[in-house]
């Protein structure tokens, strides 16, 4: 029992660790707080010699919800320029008057 | 990720219906909304949606350009980059739209869309990543407009004398086809409107034909109930799962 909760607890922390690092916003409370869960589970579970690894795996994760929340909080969402996004528009426009100009012909 | 894909067309979907009333389109207005998607129980920020007017000229006529841009945030762009344009250009008054484009590139699948609208037909030309261009004229009913031009005629709808359960049906073309789409006004509500603060909102509910949207009044639309008529705040039920699209921030209005 104790070993398959550790397994877990390790593939949840991972998870954590994962979803932290990408740009997955609030949805990595979600690993994050299995993983907690886990780590203190099984720690309720493991005798006094077997208690250290579940506690490093509890302070990962609890250093990851952290990190989520303080990117949550202090990194605005933004937009990066896009100068071939841009000059798509601006070509874009120029070829839109010369369509509505032949549109116009077609119409007289 | 290919969810978010759906996030422009059912954006467009859930503002398509239309009025009766004439009124002008002012240029130079700038809208912006926070796009969210719901994972898991969590609303999380995908994309930027801008939409904006503009006046374009050509030698005989002058026109109204309606833009819609969705850019995904920069955090997203390593992973899923998305950068579409729909775009229409429209008389000025009628809002009757005359050429409408479409340019989405996400996450790499690209396509590229082009509607010319003469009396009642389309002639489209549409082009697929690196597939040939492929172009057909089709006909569509006299009312049909495009999925950009009819929901800037929502705003001119009056809603402050319509009932809460009274309907309206209108017909977009969208991806070559004509859909039907009723509005069911529902009344008034308070929401978040970026920077407009909190405003009385016209709460309407969007019913399409279509595979896009699910579920009875879970396509949401609220309105705000002044003359400006801004979108503050469209919630969508997909087929694989829900978001909502926040105004952040209005200009020029």
């Amino acid at each position: 029992m104790r070993k398959l909760l550790l397994i877990s607890t390790v593939v949840f922390t991972v998870l954590a660790i994962l979803f932290s690092v990408l740009p997955m916003d609030t949805l990595a409370f979600l690993p994050i707080g299995i993983a907690i869960a886990l780590s203190l589970t099984t720690l309720l579970k493991s005798d006094e010699n077997q208690k250290k690894f579940p506690k490093i795996l509890l302070i990962i994760s609890v250093i990851c919800s952290v990190f989520v929340l303080g990117k949550t909080l202090f990194i605005k969402d933004e937009v990066e320029v896009d100068q071939k996004f841009e000059q798509q528009k601006i070509e874009t426009k120029q070829e839109a008057k010369k369509e509505l100009e032949e549109l116009e012909n077609d119409l007289e | 990720m290919k969810r978010i894909l759906l996030l422009i067309p059912v954006f467009l979907i859930l503002l398509s219906f239309s009025s009766a009333s004439r009124m002008q389109v002012k240029a130079g207005e700038r809208l912006v909304y926070n796009g969210s998607y719901n994972m898991s129980g969590l609303m999380t920020q995908l994309a930027q949606v801008t939409m904006s007017t503009e006046n374009v000229s050509t030698a005989k006529n002058n026109y109204l350009h309606l833009s819609c841009e969705l850019s995904t945030y920069s955090k997203w762009d390593k992973f899923f980059k998305i950068r579409d344009i729909y775009e229409t250009y429209v008389h000025p008054v009628t809002l009757k739209p005359s050429l409408y484009k479409r340019s989405i590139d996400e996450g790499g699948y690209t396509k590229k869309e082009k509607y010319v609208f003469k009396n009642n037909k389309i002639t489209s030309t549409v082009k697929k990543r690196t597939y040939p261009e492929s172009s057909r004229t089709f006909n569509i009913k006299p009312t049909s407009i495009d999925a950009v031009s009819i929901l800037y005629q929502l705003r001119l709808v009056d809603f402050s004398k319509m009932q809460a359960g009274q309907t309206k049906s209108y017909t977009i073309v969208f991806d070559e086809k004509e859909i039907p789409v009723t509005l069911r006004y529902m009344g008034k509500e308070e929401v978040k409107a970026g920077n407009l603060g909190t405003k009385e909102c016209y709460k309407i509910s969007i019913g399409a034909k279509t595979d896009a949207l699910r579920g009875k009044d879970k396509n949401l639309i609220w309105l705000t109930a002044d003359s400006k008529k801004i979108p503050a705040l469209i919630k969508f039920s997909i087929p694989v799962g829900t978001g909502q699209l926040a105004l952040s921030s209005a200009t020029g209005i």
